[in-house]
């Protein structure tokens, strides 16, 4: 029994994998074989712009990230850049999988958010006029930071005075502060620690907080406008205010209330599970897009001569056929517009639909 | 139409049989009748006046109306009332009881009903009476199936003479249209039209139980809004506010709709292409009505508009597709009211006065159901209705419900908007009762918060003397001891420091016996802290908890005794020194060691006190 299963897996040319995830590794194995996979929207390679829609400043925040990721490379920060190495081709082949890119670059983006705000709150925060001194500081928790800045920013004032007081007063202390700086350079953790200029820290510094509110005020727009935009109720807004197109949910609450019902209606599988809600109606092919020889039929029967289509639907007991139309008001996704779709799938399966038959100039 | 007609020509021949062996009814006769007929709208409305005149000796109580059993079956509401003005000025007064009746000897198909006259017609005396009846699913449509571009013709049926067990004098009939379009109509001699208006008559001198029947076809395009069914109910709640439901399921009564629905036409030429449909529907809600709400099943629709002033609040509901003949659709309205204007008081008794049927305007509603759904608590319900309806009692169970709230429903079957008036449910309400729901919503926090407190602090251990519980108790002693430890160990190192500082003083202002000073004070406290510090780690070496604890904390002690020799020796070097006025690095190569140990001792000193601080 495991060896048959075994000898059909390994039979076929890519040892059984195929649909969805092959086209990840081929993309042009969906349009070549199963064109319902390739006429989802949701399945083509995404554009540069939809990039930046999409995750927005994280574009050239990730780079940075992936560099502070290899200072120090833990295992931890491993497995952030190969997942967002493999999660950035994959994005790139089917444009769904910009799910999957987002925690990355978010994660990503954190941590060079996150270094560039440690460097510049640093700097910020040992310049500081009233920044504490060490000189009441027992020598067990002296800071080794601020000796060096101290080193580094000569200019300041009270900071740099103990330890030009210290080489004075060597003669009259009794070398305690000796003591205390080979003890302090013996001392594990000693980095060389970056400092930059006061006034350009604080521009840094406002200009990252005012690049991530940008963030956040695209990310709400985007999650209103192009994430939340419910498609059974169309909006347009005219001189006269808002204008409601309710078509969707006029013509589902006339199938419910006017029609028998066993009545069946026959639509593109775009319109199946809210026909099958709203309507409460059977319908013949629906948004669980299992079935492709039933949905090639469905399409055959759009794209066929009037004579044709009726023997079609009639052989699925089919009362009612729906189709939207969306010239009079200038819906742009309408049936016409997925028609060639309807012609390609068909033709999938039936091959005496011809894609070529339905273009004007054939080499289109 | 033929066989309307063969109908009505049968109905005449029983008539005029019936006539022959007809009694002759108690001495009254008509001496003037008015009739009107509006055919404007979907419910077709009668009004007559009539002139009755007692020809007898007997005093009459009682005056028969006659309809044909055709009409009688789609009458849905009739009122009589007495007309007591005189000349031009008309003044009705209340409505006088009807009642159905079925006499003997009466020609078949026709129903009587009898009005009671409040004080009797006295011989010779005359009265006037205002008739008014109306009708529902009166008007035929005919052709029964149009497409969507033609016209809507219905046809009406009636009889020219007025159908009535008393002799008329003279009578008259004018039928009033929706529009000027008249296909046909019967034509009779005294027949003229004007306009959209027909006028039969006068006639003169006819006996009982004539009847002419007359059929007009016509263009209707008023809107067959047709209700199968409608629910609605009436939630009082004491709080303020009456909430009222109301469930529709629609169909359009007119003729039935064949062919395809072009909405393109429909919406380049709506006059042309579906004069009939049914576009909106208009409710007139009470004013101060608040919260309305329009949805079906499916979601919230949203064509609608609400204009509210003083009086009434108008809504006007576009159903999600124009309707045409035979087609359905169903909807729920909803909208709240205040209480105040609807909920009195009157001996002791709580009533509620509210509009019976829905507010709809021109809505012929087959199946009313009214549900008035009291306050839990409720007792002594009664109803009392303008009309006689079915009713009887539920329970419905709703928030915050112990036993459920009573329901008082009626029922009533072919309703118009006449049927539209006030109405009241009495019912007794302690006042006590609406503290119920405060009070159970109070009390159950209230136990919630007392159980999490007792919970919290009762000690729910089983026995005193269980390993845990004597364990724990051992536990937190040895805590407490380490506690003390450590301050005592703090103590010592402030010690220390207070040393030191003495130190850097001498540097500065070469006070030797300052110096001297601090050293023996700090020796004595050193002392005193080593002798407290004794019975403690006693302590800690007799307890068995206190075992993987106990190495640190000696540890600890023992350093930081090493910490304080090394303090004093390099303290009275220092001194020493300062007293010989060596030099100044002398003094620091002498103390270097020394120092050194110093600082790595206090590091493991302070990590072991942090290491004993976090367990």
């Amino acid at each position: 029994m495991m060896a048959v299963l075994i000898a059909l897996v390994a039979s076929s040319p890519t040892k059984g994998w195929s649909g969805r995830s092959l086209s990840l590794l081929d993309p042009t194995y969906a349009s070549k074989y199963i064109p319902i996979i390739a006429s989802v929207s949701e399945h083509q390679p995404p554009t540069w712009p939809s990039y930046f829609m999409d995750i927005n400043v994280l574009a050239f925040l990730v780079p940075a990230g992936i560099i502070a990721c290899f200072s120090p490379l833990s295992d931890a920060s491993s497995f952030v850049v190969l997942y967002i190495v493999t999660s950035v081709y994959f994005s790139g082949v089917m444009v769904r999988l910009m799910l999957v890119l987002a925690p990355a670059a978010c994660i990503l983006s954190g941590i060079a958010l996150s270094q560039a705000f440690d460097v510049l709150a640093r700097s910020i925060k040992f310049q500081l006029p009233g920044f504490p001194t060490n000189s009441e500081v027992d020598a067990g928790d002296s800071n080794p930071i601020t000796v060096e800045a101290k080193n580094n920013a000569p200019k300041t004032d009270k900071t740099g005075e103990p330890s030009k007081d210290r080489p004075s007063r060597k003669n009259k202390k009794k070398g305690k502060e000796q003591a205390e700086r080979p003890s302090v350079k013996g001392k594990p953790e000693k980095k060389r620690l970056l400092v930059l200029p006061m006034g350009a820290s604080i521009l840094a510094l406002l200009l990252l907080v005012l690049l991530s509110a940008f963030y956040v005020v695209h990310s709400v727009w985007a999650a209103a406008e192009a994430y939340s935009a419910p498609s059974i109720v169309l909006t347009s807004y005219s001189h006269d205010g808002l204008h409601v197109f309710d078509d969707f949910r006029e013509a589902y609450a006339w199938l419910s209330h006017n029609t028998d019902v066993d009545h069946k209606v026959a639509s593109w599988w775009d319109y199946g599970y809210q026909t099958t809600a709203m309507a409460n109606r059977t319908v013949i092919v629906d948004n669980n897009t299992w079935n492709n020889t039933h949905i090639a039929t469905v399409g055959t029967a759009m794209s066929s001569p009037e004579k044709a289509a009726w023997e079609i639907f009639n052989s699925l007991d089919v009362k009612y056929v729906l189709v939207v139309f969306g010239g009079l008001v200038g819906y742009p996704s309408d049936d016409i517009n997925k028609f060639l779709w309807m012609v390609r799938i068909g033709g999938g399966v039936f091959p005496h639909i011809k894609e070529p038959d339905y273009l004007v100039n054939s080499f289109l | 139409m033929e066989t309307e007609m063969g109908f009505s020509r049968f109905a005449l021949f029983l008539f005029t049989i019936a006539l022959l062996s007809s009694p002759v009814l108690s001495d009254l006769v008509l001496s003037k009748v008015d009739r009107r007929i509006y055919l404007t709208s979907q419910i077709v409305r009668y009004t007559a006046t009539l002139r009755v005149e007692n020809e007898g000796s007997e005093l009459v109580s009682e005056v028969l109306l006659a309809f044909p059993e055709l009409q009688a079956k789609n009458l849905a509401y009739l009122t009589v009332s007495v007309n007591e003005g005189k000349g031009k000025q008309k003044v009705s007064t209340d409505d006088l009881p009807i009642e159905v009746v079925s006499p003997k000897n009466m020609p078949p198909a026709v129903s009587f009903y009898s009005v009671t006259l409040p004080k009797g017609l006295a011989p010779g005396d005359s009265l006037t009476l205002d008739v008014m009846a109306v009708f529902t699913h009166a008007l035929q449509p005919f052709p029964e199936k149009i497409t969507q571009a033609d016209i809507q013709l219905v046809v009406f049926q009636d009889s020219a003479y007025y159908l009535s067990p008393y002799a008329v004098k003279v009578q008259s009939l004018s039928v009033k249209l929706p529009e000027a379009r008249i296909e046909s109509y019967t034509k009779l001699e005294n027949t003229k039209v004007h306009g959209s208006e027909i006028k039969y008559g006068p006639h003169e001198d006819l006996p009982a139980f004539s009847y002419s029947p007359i059929g007009i076809h016509f263009e209707s395009n008023q809107p067959f809004s047709n209700a199968q069914e409608v629910e609605r109910e009436i939630e009082i709640s004491h709080w303020g506010n009456v909430q009222i439901t109301e469930h529709y399921k629609l169909i359009h009564g007119g003729a039935q709709s064949k062919g395809e629905f072009s909405r393109l036409d429909f919406q380049a030429r709506p006059n042309v292409r579906g004069a009939s449909a049914i576009r909106y529907l208009v409710a007139t809600l009470p004013p101060r009505a608040h919260s309305v709400y329009y949805r079906d099943e499916i979601g919230n629709i949203s064509t609608s508009h609400l204009w509210s002033d003083s009086k009434k609040t108008e809504l006007l509901i576009e159903p999600r597709y124009p309707m045409f003949g035979g087609w359905r659709t169903a909807f729920t309205i909803g909208y709240g009211l205040p209480l105040q204007d609807f909920l009195f008081q009157s001996e002791g008794k709580r009533f509620l006065n509210i509009t019976l049927s829905s507010p709809m305007v021109e809505l012929v509603i087959d199946k009313l159901i009214v549900k008035v759904v009291l306050p839990e608590g409720s007792k002594d319900i009664s109803v009392s209705t303008p009309f006689p309806v079915k009713q009887w009692q539920e329970t419905k169970i709703s928030h915050l419900d112990i036993d459920g709230r009573p329901v008082v429903v009626l029922e009533k079957t072919n309703v118009v908007p006449e049927h539209n008036k006030y109405f009241q449910v009495y019912y007794k309400f302690n006042k006590l009762s609406m503290l119920r729901e405060p009070l159970m919503l109070i009390s159950g926090f209230f136990f919630l918060f007392v159980a999490c407190i007792v919970y919290t602090r009762a000690d729910i251990s089983i026995s005193k003397s269980s390993a845990s519980y004597l364990a724990k108790q051992q536990w937190e002693e040895v805590q407490a001891a380490i506690q003390q430890v450590e301050s005592i160990i703090n103590r010592c190192l402030a010690t220390h420091d207070k040393l030191e500082a003495s130190l850097r003083d001498l540097s500065r202002t070469g006070d030797v016996q300052a110096c001297k000073a601090a050293r023996k004070t700090a020796d004595g406290l050193l002392k005193d802290l080593s002798k407290e510090l004794k019975p403690l780690l006693a302590f800690l070496q007799s307890s068995p908890s206190a075992s993987q604890i106990l190495p640190k904390v000696e540890d600890l002690v023992a350093k930081e005794k090493e910490l304080q020799e090394r303090v004093m020796t390099k303290h009275s070097t220092v001194v020493d020194a300062y007293e010989r006025k060596s030099a100044g690095k002398d003094i620091e190569n002498r103390v270097a060691l020394q120092q050194q140990k110093i600082t790595a001792l206090k590091q493991e000193v302070d990590d072991l006190m942090e290491y004993i601080d976090e367990i």
